[in-house]
C-alpha cells in the first residue's frame, strides 16, 4: 500500500506527467524525480496553480478552436488545461447549437477559473451560463409549458447519473419535472443571467401544480422529499435545488454526486471501471462532499494522484496482467506532440506542408474530438470508442504532416534539436526519440527490433541521420505506434 | 403506477436475469460452427436517425373531411396544436404521402409530407413515397422495449445492444456485432461504419469493422520524403499493429487497437481506388447524390461506391455492413410541422431523397434485391407538443426498405389517447392482446436475422437477442419466438 509519501519511480513519474500533462518531458520528470520524490510533494506540484482565467476570443468558432489549441501548446500549467478539458466534456457544450462563439469563449473562461474549487459551485454557475442556457434550452422553458432538457441533463449527466452503482435509479421523472419547473423564466441578456418573473412557475400562480417537491422515492430524504419553492428574487431557488441535490444519497447511503464525480475522474486520470472501494477511498481521504461546503475539486484530485490505483498504470512495457493503460484524446495525441517536438502550429493557410492550425482543426475533426463541438450532451465516448480506422488514419496523417513540415521556426520539425544526428547506433537512435516523446519504457524489446530494423532496412544499410528520411520517418512511425496511443 | 419507466428497472426481476446464459458462451467451438450463417451476396444498410425522432410526425394519422376524424387522430389533434409553434399536420399536409391504413384501428396514415419530394427536376423525384407506392418500403408501427428509457445514451444503447434488461451474457457487444463475431474472423472486414468511430451495433472486438469517412481520404498517409523507404515504413508499420496486444497481460484495448490498425492498414491499400473505380463508371448516379447536397447522401454514395467494389470482385473489399447517421432529431424546440423550412421537414426529406437516389443507384446497378436499408432512432417523443417542439417519448416506427421486402405498414399505431398515456405522457409499451401491442425491437432485429441473415432462429434466440426472462408480467415483458413479422394485410413475411 502506497500513500502520499511513497518515492516515484523514473516509470511513474512519467506516468504521472503523461496524464496531468501532455507528454512526459526530460525536464519535467527529472524534476520530479530530484526535486519532488514523493507523490504527495508531486501531485502538490502539479496542483498549486493559479486558475489563469483563459478565454478563447475570436470572432469566428475557427479562431477560437485555434486560438485554444495555441494556448493549449503553450500554458505553462497543463493539469489545469487536462481538468477544463474534463470539465468540458463533463458539461458538454456545442457551438453547433449555441451558435454564438462569445458565449462558449465565455464558458470556456469560466471553466479555466473554476476547474480545480468547489464543485457545487460549479454546478450553480453553470445552472446560469449563458450558452448552457442555449444549449440545453432553459431559454426555452416557459412557465406554461416546461421544456425539460436541462432539468434531465442536470442529474443524468452533470451530477447524480441514472442509476447508482447498485442499479437503483437515483431520480423520477417526476424530478425532472419538478426541476425543470425551477428553471422556467431564466435567460440571459448581454452575457448575464436574468430571470423573467413574468415567465416563472411561482407556486401562487399555479396553486393547482402545488409545491416544487423532489426525491420522495430516491435520495434518502425519506417519504416526503426536499421542498424547494423559494418565492424570491435571483438564483435563491435554482440554488436550493444544486443544494439539494448535492445531499442526494444513494442506496448505500452515501453521498451519490460526491462518489459519481470521483469514479468519472478516476475513470479520466486513472483507467476505465475503478472498483467502488477505491471510489470511496478517493472520497475519504479528500473529503469531497463531507459536508454542504465541502466540495474541493482540487482536494480530490490529489486524493487520486497519491493513491494506488493511479499507478497500477504506469507500469514499463511489457505490461503486467495488473496495469491499465487507457486510450488517448486526440486533443491530447495532438498537443502532447506538438510540446513534445517542441512545435508551434503555423497560420490558417499553410496547409501543404503540415503543421498548421487548419491541419490541427481538420486532423481533430477525423479523430473525432473538435473542441467547443461535443457531438452531444453526452460529450465525448472515451478509450476504445476512440479507436477506428477512419480516427486512426487521421491520427497517423497528423504524424506524417507534423515530421514533414520544413523550415526553420518553431513551426517547423527539426530533429536536430531533438536528438543528436551524428548517431550511427539503431538502437541508441531508438531510444533516444522514445526518450524525447517521453515513453522509454513503453515500448517491448520487439517493437524496438522492429524500429531498428527500419532504420537499417533490416541490416542492409548503415544509417545516416543527416538523409533526410530516417529521422523524420522513425518519429513518424513512434507517433503512429500503438503505444503512442495510449498513455 | 407507471410499469414502463425505466427508472424501476431493477426492482422487478431483472438482475435475476444475468445467469440466463454463461459468459463464455461465444468462445465455446461448437457453437460458433453452430451460428454459423450467411448473409451471401446481400447487403444491410443501418441508418440512424440520431436525437430521437417524434415519430407521431414521420407516420401520421389522418382522415378525410368531411368524414370525423377518427379515435388516432381525435387524439393527435388534441396532442399537436395549429398556430404559431403548433406541430399538427393537417390532411390537405399529408394529402401525397398517404401509405396504408393501421391494421388496428383502420385508420389511413401518411408519411410527414417531407417524405414526399414534388420537384420533378430532382433526381429524388417523389422521394420515399416513391418506394413505399412500388412497395418497397415497409414501415413498422410501435417499435420499442419494456421499461423504456427517456435518456438518449441509454436508449440509443439498448437499441445497438438489443438488450433492455441488461441481460449481462450480451453486454458489451452490439446485436450485429454478436452475428459478425459469429461468423466472422480477425483477417475479415465484414463491415464499414461511415463517420470517425465504429457504429456501436456493429462493435465487437474479434473482426474488423472499418470507419471511413470518405474513400478518396482513406489513403495511408506516407510522407513524400522517399519513395523506396516506403516499404520500409509499411513494413514496419505491420510489424508494430502485429505486435500489438499479443503479449503477456494484453488488455482489450490494446489488442483492438492491434486489429483495427492492422486492417486500417488493408482497408487504406484496398478502399481508396474505389472512389475513382466508380466516378468512372458511375458518374451520372455520382451527380445525382452532388444534386441534393446533404450530407446523408454523401455518406450513401460512399456505400454505393463499396458495393460497387464488391460488386466488381475488388481486391479485398468485402463488406456488406453497412452503418451511418443522421443527427439533429432532438427537437425540444422549433421542431416545424409541413412549412418548408421546418427542421422536422429538412430531416426528412434529406433522408427520404438520400434514399430514394441510393436505391435507384443500385437499382441501376442490379443490386436491389440484395439490399435491406433499417432506419431506427432510439425513442419518439412526447405525444403532447411543448411550446414549439416535442420532449423525449417512448415508441416509433422504424423503416424497412429494399428491392425483397414486402411494402405497406406493419405492427400497430400506439394508442395516443390522452387517458391512455403513463403518468409522463408517453404511450405505454405493452405485450398484452390488445389492439394496441407493441412491436419490440427484438422482434425487428430477429426477422432481419433469420429472414435476411439466414441465422437459424433457435440460434438467434440463445446467443444475440435476449428474450425477457419469464415470470415477468406477459402484459409488459415480450416473449415472442418466432422472429416472422407479417404483414397483416395477407400474413406474408417482411421479405418476399
Amino acid at each position: 500500500m502506497g500513500d502520499e509519501t511513497t518515492p516515484l519511480s523514473p516509470a511513474e513519474a512519467r506516468h504521472l506527467l503523461r496524464r496531468t500533462g501532455f507528454g512526459a518531458q526530460k525536464k519535467d520528470v527529472d524534476r520530479i524525480l530530484l526535486l519532488d520524490k514523493t507523490r504527495g510533494r508531486a501531485a502538490d506540484r502539479l496542483l498549486n496553480f493559479r486558475s489563469t482565467p483563459f478565454r478563447p476570443n475570436g470572432s469566428e468558432f475557427p479562431n477560437a478552436h485555434n486560438k485554444w489549441i495555441k494556448y493549449l501548446t503553450i500554458a505553462r500549467s497543463p493539469l489545469q488545461e487536462k481538468l477544463v478539458l474534463f470539465w468540458h466534456d463533463h458539461f458538454a457544450t456545442a457551438i453547433s447549437k449555441v451558435a454564438d462563439v462569445g458565449l462558449m469563449a465565455d464558458q470556456i473562461q469560466l471553466l479555466h477559473e473554476r476547474c480545480k474549487g468547489n464543485f457545487k459551485d460549479l454546478v450553480k454557475a453553470i445552472n446560469v451560463n449563458p450558452a448552457m442556457m442555449e444549449f440545453l434550452d432553459t431559454v426555452r422553458n416557459d412557465k406554461d409549458v416546461p421544456n425539460e432538457n436541462y432539468a434531465r441533463e442536470l442529474q443524468e449527466l452533470f451530477t447524480l447519473g441514472v442509476d447508482d452503482t447498485n442499479g437503483n435509479p437515483n431520480y423520477t421523472q417526476e424530478d425532472i419535472v419538478q426541476i425543470a419547473r425551477a428553471f422556467t423564466g431564466w435567460g440571459y441578456d448581454r452575457g448575464k443571467a436574468v430571470l423573467d418573473e413574468g415567465n416563472h412557475d411561482f407556486m401562487a400562480d399555479f396553486p393547482a401544480r402545488g409545491p416544487k417537491v423532489i426525491y420522495q422515492s430516491t435520495g434518502g430524504f425519506g417519504s416526503g422529499g426536499r421542498s424547494f419553492t423559494v418565492n424570491g428574487e435571483g438564483t435563491a431557488e435554482i440554488d436550493t435545488v444544486i443544494d439539494i441535490i448535492f445531499a442526494h444519497r444513494d442506496s448505500n447511503g452515501r453521498n451519490t454526486v460526491a462518489r459519481r464525480t470521483a469514479r468519472r475522474l478516476l475513470e479520466y486520470f486513472a483507467h476505465p471501471n475503478p472498483d467502488t472501494a477505491v471510489v470511496d477511498a478517493v472520497v475519504a481521504q479528500s473529503g469531497f462532499g463531507s459536508s454542504p461546503d465541502s466540495w474541493d475539486v482540487g482536494a480530490l484530485v490529489r486524493a487520486i494522484l497519491v493513491h494506488d490505483a493511479f499507478y497500477e498504470t504506469g507500469a514499463a512495457a511489457p505490461f503486467g496482467a495488473q496495469t491499465k493503460k487507457s486510450v488517448k484524446w486526440p486533443i491530447d495525441y495532438v498537443v502532447s506532440t506538438l510540446r513534445l517536438l517542441g512545435m508551434r502550429l503555423k497560420g490558417r493557410d499553410q496547409y501543404v506542408d503540415g503543421g498548421s492550425f487548419r491541419a490541427a482543426l481538420d486532423g481533430l475533426s477525423d479523430m473525432g474530438q473538435v473542441l467547443l463541438d461535443p457531438p452531444s450532451v453526452f460529450g465525448w465516448d472515451w478509450e476504445t470508442s476512440w479507436i477506428s480506422s477512419a480516427a486512426l488514419l487521421a491520427r497517423y496523417g497528423f504524424a506524417r504532416d507534423v515530421t514533414s513540415a520544413r523550415g526553420h521556426g518553431t513551426t517547423a520539425f527539426r530533429p536536430e534539436r531533438l536528438i543528436d544526428l551524428d548517431l550511427t547506433d539503431p538502437a541508441a537512435i531508438v531510444d533516444a526519440v522514445l526518450g524525447v516523446l517521453g515513453i522509454p519504457d513503453q515500448l517491448t524489446d520487439g517493437e524496438k527490433t522492429t524500429l531498428v530494423n527500419y532504420l537499417t532496412e533490416n541490416g542492409t544499410k548503415a544509417v545516416d541521420l543527416h538523409d533526410g528520411v530516417k529521422a523524420n520517418g522513425l518519429f513518424a512511425l513512434v507517433l503512429q505506434s500503438p503505444a503512442y496511443q495510449l498513455h | 403506477m407507471a410499469l414502463t419507466r425505466r427508472q424501476f428497472l431493477k426492482c422487478t426481476g431483472a438482475a435475476a436475469a444475468g445467469g440466463l446464459l454463461g459468459p463464455g458462451l461465444f468462445g465455446n467451438v461448437f457453437v460458433q460452427r453452430a451460428l454459423a450463417s450467411t448473409i451471401g451476396d446481400r447487403y444491410l444498410v443501418v441508418l440512424f436517425l440520431d436525437g430521437g425522432n417524434d415519430g407521431l410526425n414521420t407516420v401520421a394519422p389522418t382522415y378525410f373531411p368531411p368524414a370525423n376524424p377518427g379515435f388516432l387522430r381525435t387524439a393527435y389533434q388534441a396532442a399537436r396544436n395549429t398556430g404559431v409553434g403548433g406541430l399538427r399536420l393537417s390532411p390537405d399536409d399529408l394529402a401525397n404521402t398517404l401509405i396504408a391504413n393501421d391494421p388496428n384501428t383502420n385508420e389511413p396514415l401518411a408519411f410527414h409530407p417531407g417524405f414526399y419530394n414534388p420537384d420533378t427536376s430532382s433526381p429524388a423525384y417523389q422521394g420515399l413515397k416513391k418506394l413505399y407506392d412500388l412497395g418497397k418500403v415497409a414501415v413498422i408501427q410501435g417499435c420499442g422495449y419494456p421499461q423504456y428509457s427517456l435518456s438518449h445514451e441509454q436508449s440509443r444503447g439498448i437499441w445497438q445492444t438489443a438488450n433492455p434488461l441488461g441481460v449481462s451474457a450480451y453486454s458489451g457487444a452490439g446485436w450485429l456485432g454478436r452475428y459478425l463475431k459469429a461468423n466472422y474472423g480477425p483477417t475479415n472486414i465484414p463491415g464499414v461504419t461511415l463517420g470517425d468511430s465504429v457504429a456501436p451495433e456493429l462493435r465487437q472486438t474479434v473482426t474488423g469493422v472499418l470507419a471511413i469517412q470518405r474513400l478518396r481520404e482513406f489513403g495511408f498517409p506516407y510522407d513524400d520524403a522517399s519513395d523506396t523507404d516506403i516499404p520500409f515504413k509499411r513494413d514496419a508499420f505491420a510489424h508494430l499493429y502485429a505486435a500489438a496486444g499479443t503479449g503477456a497481460g494484453a488488455q482489450p484495448s490494446q489488442i483492438y487497437l492491434g486489429d483495427t490498425g492492422t486492417a486500417t492498414l488493408t482497408g487504406s491499400e484496398s478502399y481508396p481506388p474505389l472512389n475513382s473505380l466508380y466516378l468512372t463508371d458511375r458518374k451520372s448516379f455520382s451527380d445525382n447524390y452532388d444534386a441534393l447536397d446533404t450530407s446523408t447522401a454523401r455518406a450513401l454514395r460512399e456505400i454505393a461506391k463499396i458495393i460497387y467494389g464488391v460488386k466488381t470482385n475488388q481486391p479485398n473489399v468485402t463488406a456488406r455492413f453497412f452503418e451511418l447517421r443522421n443527427g439533429g432529431y432532438d427537437t425540444h424546440s422549433d421542431q416545424g410541422a409541413a412549412a418548408t423550412d421546418g427542421q422536422h421537414y429538412a430531416l426528412h426529406s434529406e433522408v427520404s431523397n438520400a434514399i430514394k437516389v441510393f436505391y435507384d443507384d443500385c437499382a441501376a446497378m442490379g443490386v436491389a434485391s440484395k439490399l435491406c436499408i433499417l432506419v431506427w432512432s432510439e425513442f419518439s417523443r412526447r405525444i403532447h407538443q411543448n411550446d414549439n417542439g416535442t420532449d423525449h417519448g417512448s415508441q416509433g416506427p422504424m423503416f424497412v426498405i429494399g428491392g425483397t421486402v414486402r411494402g405497406g405498414v406493419y405492427g400497430r399505431h400506439p394508442n395516443i389517447d390522452q387517458a391512455a398515456l403513463d403518468d409522463d405522457g408517453n404511450t405505454v409499451y405493452t405485450q398484452s392482446a390488445n389492439g394496441f401491442r407493441s412491436t419490440d425491437i427484438r422482434d425487428v432485429y430477429g426477422t432481419v436475422l433469420k429472414h435476411w441473415l439466414n441465422m437459424d432462429p433457435m440460434v438467434i434466440k440463445s446467443s444475440v437477442l435476449p428474450l425477457d426472462p419469464a415470470p415477468l408480467d406477459p402484459a409488459y415483458y415480450w416473449r415472442t419466438e418466432n422472429f416472422d413479422l407479417k404483414r397483416p394485410s395477407d400474413n406474408l413475411d417482411l421479405f418476399a
